[in-house]
């Protein structure tokens, strides 16, 4: 009987783990927190900082800057530079790779979304057959676990 | 009074009566799962008989070109076939959870079979795409779609992690079929099985 228990009690490990992972992803996301008038200033004002100093470092390859710049503004007639453009913020634009994100979101639509190069084959992984067998599984043992039941309350009336 | 005492066969009794009502829950999840697959695949290979039908319609009426096929998510924009294997699958638009559940997927961004360029379809290899672990070089795979019928040859057959970029854009024509690899494994599948085929003529 002890072993009967132990198994299922694995069973039931084994199926609520899937359910678990996805819950614990959910509930990791932490609530925004409110923060203060100055706090939020401070952190734009290093938000800007950051920013200007990767449009730096993206200004290194010049020659590449300015092939692309030109190639962006010939594939939009439309861009008129005006006095806001400024050196730092075209090339965000021109040449500057898409920025990385860390993010769950991110992760799953690049894993399985829209075709590039060096794209990785879409997700076709399935859990259904797992649910399915261990469904099969929890079934047996539960209808295991009833006949002796059975059989013991029959040697008890004994 | 009445003392009411609990016998440790009524916790037996419960604990298995749980166990089976929780199976049951888990397989009838998965069966319906599967029914919704199989409802939503028959619907794709009528809306797909509809398309071929409203192409022949606008290709006696113009001569060049056919009708506009749609590209929504989930539409079906091309048949694929590998005689040998009896695969013979109708392919919708996306590679999302519900229009793999209908069919092989066309990857968005993708050439569409016989276009210049790589053309992916994926499937999940325990349905649409079971018959695909049978593959083997040289067998011959025919594709219909809004750019014609193709017929292509298995050139390259490859597994590779399922985090790898294994999906090269290409100017040739080149027809890319993936799966979960191992087609018999119990659990997510650790790889990815990537079959790729050059048009024959």
């Amino acid at each position: 009987m002890h072993s009967l228990g132990r198994a299922a009690l694995a069973a039931m490990m084994i199926v609520g783990a899937g359910t678990a992972k996805a819950q614990i992803t959910t509930v990791v996301a932490s609530p925004p927190r409110k923060t203060e008038p100055a706090q939020q200033a401070a952190a734009q004002q290093r938000e800007r900082v950051v920013q200007d100093s990767v449009a730096r470092v993206a200004m290194t390859g010049m020659k590449e800057w300015v092939d692309s710049a030109s190639a962006a503004l010939a594939i939009r007639p439309d861009t008129v530079p005006t006095a806001a453009d400024t050196a730092l913020g075209t090339p965000r634009t021109a040449t500057a790779p898409a920025p990385k994100s860390d993010s769950a979101s991110t992760r799953t639509a690049e894993r399985s979304s829209e075709f590039r190069d060096g794209a990785r084959a879409p997700d076709t992984a399935t859990p259904i057959p797992t649910i399915g067998l261990a469904g099969a599984l929890l079934i047996l043992i539960g209808v295991a676990m009833k006949r002796r039941e059975r059989t013991a309350r029959v040697r008890a009336r004994r | 009074m009445r003392r009411v005492t609990l016998h440790p066969l009524n916790g037996r009794r419960a604990a298995s009566t749980a166990l089976i009502v929780c199976g049951a829950l888990l397989l009838i999840g998965s069966a319906t799962s599967v029914a919704r697959g199989a409802i939503a695949r028959d619907a794709a290979r009528a809306r797909w008989v509809e398309i071929e039908a409203e192409r022949a319609v606008a290709g006696a009426r113009v001569s060049t070109g056919g009708a506009r096929w749609s590209e929504a998510r989930g539409t079906p924009v091309a048949r694929v076939t590998v005689p040998r294997l009896g695969l013979d699958e109708v392919v919708v638009e996306g590679v999302g959870d519900e229009e793999l559940r209908a069919g092989p997927g066309h990857m968005i961004g993708s050439a569409l079979p016989g276009d210049s360029g790589t053309s992916v379809i994926s499937a999940h290899r325990d349905r649409h795409f079971h018959a695909l672990g049978g593959i083997a070089l040289g067998d011959t795979v025919v594709t219909e779609s809004a750019s014609g019928t193709v017929v292509w040859t298995v050139s390259r057959i490859r597994v590779v992690p399922a985090d790898d970029s294994a999906l090269e854009a290409r100017t040739t024509p080149t027809l890319m079929l993936t799966t979960c690899w191992p087609i018999r494994y119990v659990g997510p599948a650790p790889d990815r099985l990537i079959v790729e085929a050059m048009p024959t003529r």
